[in-house]
């Protein structure tokens, strides 16, 4: 090599390693990943921020893994993070900044005393929330049972309604989540399980949860096979795969906003013991780490305010959690996912849930009971009280280890959840 | 007599010409085993967002730019190419600079703890990145090459290690050492012989595992996502928000990262098929 090149060499590294100095708070996010989404969180929700902001949103592997190493060296680039209140729960309080003093909360105290994770301190705030929801194409409304009303259907009424569908099309097209990123467990924990059982760990293998997995079994015989490669309703909405489906609140937007006058947005059904849902709720908080403290703590409370909230709503789909008013220029799915989600709660049989707590890293864990105890009753096709009954000892395991207290809809306990 | 050399000849072309259309149809197979796909994802690429959805899909794209022009206009996409292509090339070089020497030294030279240096260097690819990536991101933000081009292209070199070493060993191994002794009685020295006699020789397959680098690299997603931020690859930028977006920019996602790896390996086909003794058709 001849000194010139290795001058060219030595001046190319120089420009490879050099990095920009960036004044920008990065916010590091589980949330908002959809690229049109990440495009809107840039250019709608957060041009309105002062400072300059760098939205990067990752999957939930990298973004831990990141943290964690900049929480180890002691020394990092994320300012703000934006995540699910599970995401949370599974860190360590003592990595995240108390956010107190900042003033900003939730309209909702359940959401304020989630977001303390166990300690007297606000870890994170609530940034926005969602639900799931029922959707269905108007094709298969001419099908509903006799007597059904959309808004208030019961699940005897909706297996009624998908058996229905399945006889006069000649197809199931009853669509569920089931794919390998589906959220099939949170239509268990949240929606099956307390409408039926008015519970959800102390019930876990009652008598009760017998019934709920017949009835689901019966479900599933109108269920497209297809769901188990299912986890966007959406596309299945669109394409036709399925006429009525479950699925969280912004994996159904597509639909609404693309084919507006297609489909109808409804309430999740009754069991025996009510109607049984689940709020979903994401934060932001700031790592002990952020580079810039004060330009992060700016950045939180810019997520909060009335005008970026409503912004953020139209960008992810995802409600605010603070009260504002709703323009009336809101996208289709917002427009149909907010009826839908404010029916459900207003509902007098209304049993809302919470997300599983103080479960810490265990949460994956806990899921994976529920998907499994499906997996096995429904596509493996064994009996119903010994699977429960298997299942049940890893949930007791998984409750004794964490001493997780009860959460809604289970009757509160002293010390961990019992699994009656 | 006649009559049957006749039918033998008959029989022999039948069998040739039976041959000949499997394997006709053995390659046509073949080729639409890897054109297939590519042309669905072209398709759905120029396609609206309604006919993505629809079925059966159309066979002749619709032209829709929709879903382009969404990525021409998605920030920092330019960018992130412009990191993937020097990250992947950084890599290429840096895994044939270590690589190809230590294949010659495994081919050419006996010494101790040879078979153990052999396996040794397969077991980098034994550990999953997502396991190595926590340490890995510490020690570099400690040291201070993390966010770089340069700090990222070291852990694809590492990856890309084994392919360089243990192609270029046997490439290395199918040129007999006798070449090599020719060219010292010859008056070359070490160096020269090498550089005159073997670089030649080797070079198309040299190629071929710089190739395999950049597409290591190229693909890789968990390092690049972790290791870096400001300066973010385009699988890293791209990939892990594809897959919960809609469908009709994943088709578009999805072409405009095989896109340039394309074009990539379009441009050193050549190189490729020399190898493969076909050079220069």
């Amino acid at each position: 090599m001849t000194i010139k090149s290795t001058l060219t060499g030595a001046a190319i590294a120089a420009a490879l390693l050099s990095t920009s100095a960036a004044a920008e708070v990065l916010f590091w996010s589980t949330q908002a990943k959809p690229v049109e989404e990440a495009q809107a969180m840039r250019e709608q929700v957060l041009s309105g921020f002062a400072g300059e902001v760098d939205y990067q949103p990752n999957d939930g592997g990298p973004w831990i893994t990141r943290l964690n190493a900049e929480l180890e060296a002691g020394s990092g680039s994320i300012g703000v993070l934006g995540a699910l209140h599970g995401d949370f729960s599974a860190m360590d309080p003592e990595n995240l900044v108390d956010l107190d003093d900042l003033g900003v909360s939730a309209a909702s105290d359940t959401f304020n005393s989630l977001a303390m994770l166990g300690t007297d301190n606000m870890q994170y705030i609530p940034w926005m929330q969602a639900s799931y929801i029922m959707a269905a194409n108007r094709e298969a409304l001419p099908y509903l049972p006799d007597g059904a009303d959309i808004n208030a259907l019961t699940y005897d009424q909706l297996i009624a309604w998908a058996a229905n569908v399945h006889e006069a099309t000649g197809e199931p097209r009853f669509g569920f989540p089931a794919g390998p990123n589906g959220l099939k467990h949170r239509f268990f924990q949240g929606y099956l399980y307390p409408s039926y059982t008015d519970g959800v760990v102390r019930t876990f293998a009652s008598e009760a949860a017998v019934g709920a997995w017949e009835a689901f079994r019966e479900l599933w015989a109108h269920t497209n096979p297809g769901s188990t490669n299912f986890s966007f309703m959406q596309e299945q909405l669109l394409n036709g795969d399925a006429w009525i489906v479950f699925d969280h609140t912004s994996r159904l937007a597509q639909a609404f906003n693309d084919r507006p006058d297609d489909f109808v947005a409804f309430p999740a059904p009754a069991g025996p013991t009510g109607r049984g849902f689940m709020p979903v709720i994401a934060g932001v908080a700031i790592p002990a780490t952020a580079p810039d403290m004060d330009e992060a703590r700016a950045l939180v409370e810019h997520m909060l305010l009335p005008e970026t909230q409503i912004a953020t709503l139209r960008a992810t789909n995802f409600f605010p959690v603070v009260d504002v008013e709703l323009p009336d220029d809101l996208p289709p799915s917002v427009q149909a996912a907010g009826a839908a989600v404010a029916t459900m709660s207003a509902s007098p049989d209304a049993n809302p849930g919470l997300l599983p707590a103080g479960l810490g890293d265990k949460g994956g864990e806990f899921n994976r009971v529920f998907v499994d105890t499906f997996e096995r009753i429904i596509l493996a096709g064994q009996p119903i009280e010994a699977v429960l009954e298997d299942q049940k000892e890893t949930l007791m395991r998984i409750m004794e280890e964490t001493g997780a207290p009860c959460w809604a809809p289970d009757a509160p306990s002293e010390g961990a959840c019992p699994v009656e | 007599m006649t009559a049957e050399t006749t039918d033998v000849a008959e029989v022999g072309a039948n069998t040739r010409k039976a041959g000949q259309y499997v394997y006709i149809a053995a390659v046509v197979l073949l080729c639409a085993w890897v054109i297939v796909p590519l042309y669905f994802l072209l398709i759905n690429t120029l396609s609206s967002p309604e006919a993505v959805n629809s079925y059966p899909k159309p066979f002749i794209p619709e032209f829709d730019l929709g879903s382009l022009t969404f990525f021409a206009n998605f920030a920092g996409i330019l960018t992130a190419l412009k990191n993937s292509i020097l990250v992947a090339a950084l890599t290429m070089v840096m895994s044939i600079a270590i690589g190809a020497p230590a294949g010659y030294a495994l081919s050419r030279f006996e010494f101790r703890g040879k078979e153990l240096f052999r396996l040794l260097i397969l077991l980098t690819r034994a550990f999953p990145l997502p396991l190595l990536a926590l340490p890995l991101a510490v020690m570099f933000i400690r040291v201070g090459i993390d966010d770089t081009i340069f700090g990222l292209a070291l852990v694809h070199t590492t990856l890309a290690i084994p392919f360089a070493v243990l192609i270029t060993f046997s490439l290395f191994s199918g040129i007999p050492i006798e070449l090599e002794e020719a060219a010292w009685t010859l008056g070359c020295n070490r160096l020269t012989a090498f550089q005159k006699v073997i670089l030649p020789l080797v070079l198309p397959g040299i190629t071929a595992s710089a190739i395999f680098a950049f597409v290591i690299s190229w693909n890789e997603v968990f390092a690049a996502a972790v290791l870096t931020i400001e300066n973010r690859t385009l699988t890293a930028f791209l990939l892990q928000n594809l897959d919960t977006s809609p469908l009709h920019l994943k088709f578009a996602g999805g072409f405009i990262l095989v896109v340039p790896a394309l074009i990539f390996i379009f441009a050193v086909r050549k190189y490729l098929f020399a190898m493969w003794g076909i050079a220069n058709r």
